[in-house]
């Protein structure tokens, strides 16, 4: 289904939004950072930027989240299920590279056996996304295999089209159905080809060369190089859109307590530690590694998916200055036979 | 939709003192049904809760042929097993799983088998042996070498007793140099070179090896220098787990992810996988 929407209407639309029970998730303005976050009006909503700081993981993949609670009550536990966790809401004005994470992402949450945590979040949230009409020297979704205007994982696409005016597409039933309940903010298509105004995204690598030189190279000069400068903060993990790893723990008083699942990074030391006090990822250069290696190769092979959007959002909070897309273009363009370094 | 992160509600029927530091659980199912629908296999885990605490991963260290609980044995060595080691029999804990993949006791039918388990690691054995031994006529001969620090490391002091009094198997008992006592009947010495002088003919046989890492590394060598193929020798590896289910992103060694695809392994699959031990 093809419509429009005129940014006069957006007001409509937000509390339309509200009206009809949706709770709604947009890019505000909060000091200097623009986040996603839950917004009231349609002012709060903030559009000339390039990316927000935040990923669209928080809203199915929460920082922290409660996956069951218990009473202890002498030598007798009983446990309570978390209820009420997925909210129906819209996440409004996210880009088309977090919502491409979001597909991606299914697959493992969904590998043999579901995590409801997520899958239900995914039924609950119905996404609309504006697509780019700028991006920054940081942007590499052309490098693996998006676009600035990709529709993967979005149940309706917003096009800029002129100053005061989107084209919406639909994408999914869901987004077909979100436009129907609120059909009175829409107009119809324009009449002819409308002028999408879409950013031009430079390609930086060849994704086809990764893989295969990922496959060659887990001994490599180039991880101890490439990971001189990481302090190992985990901050690239946890803006990420496609990292989902987490930890589990209970947090308690005497008598009750909750099992909790909380963000975690391969970035940390403390991540793949034995109790034995051996580590098998021991050194920065290991788990920079990692991360390269499951997000181009590991996750390639087991889902058939690279698990990078292209965001650039690790690059950019980055205090240490890593790159990964500039990294990538010297992996996709090194030519030289390996140079294996000593395994420790 | 159901919940993968919900234990099991299990009673602690039976505490057992193995060695300094070391306990086994005998636990039953609080719901009969949940108890009557449980099914593992030898060589599966699951994430065992102190309530309060957390969760740790251990092997199902009972035999899936003695159907009516669920054994394991654990080492306190942190915050969660401290807290387990606590616990009392009638106290309550949470289980997940069975989870993993299986030792393919199928396949070893009609050919002998060597068991090779150092200091805590004859739990994952113990699950394995017992089956086999449940099922005795299908396999030949039964060799077990398991070694620990001193004779007070030793787990399963009963069950040691028991083997070496059946004559379809052989047990081979040892502790390292220092470790043993006056009354000590056993070897002295590592497993390594207790495997070389003990192992049988490596015609038909089958070697599972399970310990630490340092004694893995020493005892492979001496398999292969006996004639095994790296086919024939299966081991488990232990990374660090939280969900079990593949989810959580840590246990992965190269594109393989311990919590699903293994723990158990042929030492020729574990040498394809990337140095990242
Ligand atoms: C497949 C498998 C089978 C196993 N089978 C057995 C078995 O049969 N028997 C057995 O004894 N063991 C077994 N183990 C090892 C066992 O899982 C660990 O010994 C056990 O989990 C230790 O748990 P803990 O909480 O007591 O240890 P801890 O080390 O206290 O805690 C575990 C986690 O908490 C983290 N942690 C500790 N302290 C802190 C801190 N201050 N701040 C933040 N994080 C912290 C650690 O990094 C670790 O990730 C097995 C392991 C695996 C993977
Ligand atoms: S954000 Fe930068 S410094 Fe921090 S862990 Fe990631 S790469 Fe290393
Ligand atoms: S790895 Fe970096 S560029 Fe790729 S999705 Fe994650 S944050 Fe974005
Ligand atoms: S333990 Fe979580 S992925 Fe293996």
């Amino acid at each position: 289904m093809e419509k429009t929407l005129k940014k006069e209407k957006l007001n409509s639309l937000i509390t339309g939004l509200k009206d009809k029970g949706y709770k709604t998730i947009a890019p505000k303005k909060d000091n200097n950072l623009i986040t996603l976050c839950e917004i009231q009006e349609a002012d709060e909503i903030h559009f000339d930027h390039v990316q927000t700081n935040n990923s669209i993981k928080e809203y199915f993949l929460p920082k922290t989240e409660k996956i069951l609670s218990y009473t202890i009550e002498k030598t007798k536990v009983s446990i309570e299920e978390p209820e009420g966790f997925a909210v129906k809401s819209v996440v409004f004005g996210s880009r088309p590279c977090d919502a491409a994470s979001l597909p991606i992402m299914d697959k493992v949450f969904n590998w043999d056996c579901t995590d409801k945590f997520w899958i239900e979040r995914r039924e609950a949230i119905t996404i609309v996304t504006i697509a780019c009409d700028k991006c920054d020297s940081y942007c590499f979704c052309t490098s693996v295999c998006l676009a600035p205007d990709a529709k993967q994982g979005s149940d309706v696409l917003l096009t800029k089209i002129s100053d005061d005016e989107y084209l919406v597409e639909t994408e999914t039933e869901k987004g077909e159905g979100l436009i129907k309940e609120l059909e009175t903010v829409f107009s119809e298509p324009p009449s002819g080809t409308p002028d999408r105004q879409v950013a031009t995204v430079e390609k930086k690598f060849e994704i086809d060369k990764v893989k295969p030189w990922l496959d060659e190279n887990f001994v490599h000069k180039i991880w101890a190089e490439f990971s001189t400068k990481c302090i190992g903060c985990g901050a690239c993990t946890f803006v990420c859109p496609t990292c989902h790893c987490f930890d589990i723990v209970d947090e308690c008083t005497m008598s009750k307590g909750d099992r909790v699942k909380n963000w975690d990074g391969c970035q940390f030391k403390m991540f793949t530690l034995h109790t034995s006090g051996h580590n098998p990822r021991s050194t920065q250069d290991q788990r920079w590694r990692q991360r390269i290696m499951h997000k181009f190769k590991y996750y390639v092979e087991k889902f058939d998916n690279i698990l990078c959007v292209g965001c650039g959002r690790c690059s950019r909070v980055c205090p240490a200055d890593m790159n990964i897309s500039e990294m990538l273009e010297i992996i996709s363009t090194d030519e030289g036979q390996p140079e294996p370094v000593s395994k420790e | 939709m159901d919940n993968i992160y919900t234990p099991y509600l299990m009673n602690i029927s039976d505490v057992t003192d193995e060695a300094p530091g070391v306990r086994t659980f005998r636990l039953n199912f609080q719901n009969e049904d949940e108890g009557k629908n449980f099914k593992f296999q030898a060589g599966q885990f699951a994430l065992y809760s102190a309530f309060g605490y957390g969760e740790s991963t251990f092997c199902i260290a009972s035999s899936p042929t003695r159907k009516d609980y669920v054994e394991c044995t654990f080492r306190q060595a942190g915050r969660v097993t401290n807290a387990l080691s606590e616990l009392n029999a009638g106290d309550t804990i949470g289980f997940r799983g069975p989870y993993g993949n299986v030792f393919p006791i199928e396949e070893w039918e009609g050919k002998n088998l060597v068991f090779v388990a150092g200091g805590i690691a004859l739990p994952p054995l113990r699950s394995v042996i017992w089956n086999c031994l449940d099922l005795r006529d299908k396999y030949k001969n039964i060799t077990i070498v398991y070694g620990a620090k001193t004779v007070a490391d030793l787990v399963y002091k009963n069950e040691l007793k028991e083997w070496t009094a059946r004559d379809d198997v052989n047990l081979v008992t040892t502790v390292d140099p220092g470790g043993e006592t006056p009354d000590w009947t056993g070897k002295v010495g590592f497993v390594p070179t207790v495997v070389e002088e003990t192992a049988p003919d490596s015609k038909d046989t089958i070697a599972i090896v399970c310990g630490p890492p340092i004694m893995i590394k020493f005892t492979l060598p001496v398999l292969e220098k006996l004639g095994f193929k790296q086919d024939k020798v299966y081991t488990t590896l232990e990374n660090r787990m939280k969900c079990g289910l593949g989810k959580c992103g840590r246990c992965n060694i190269g594109c393989t992810y311990i919590c699903k695809e293994g723990p158990v392994f042929t030492a020729e699959e574990i040498s394809k996988m990337p140095d990242e031990f």
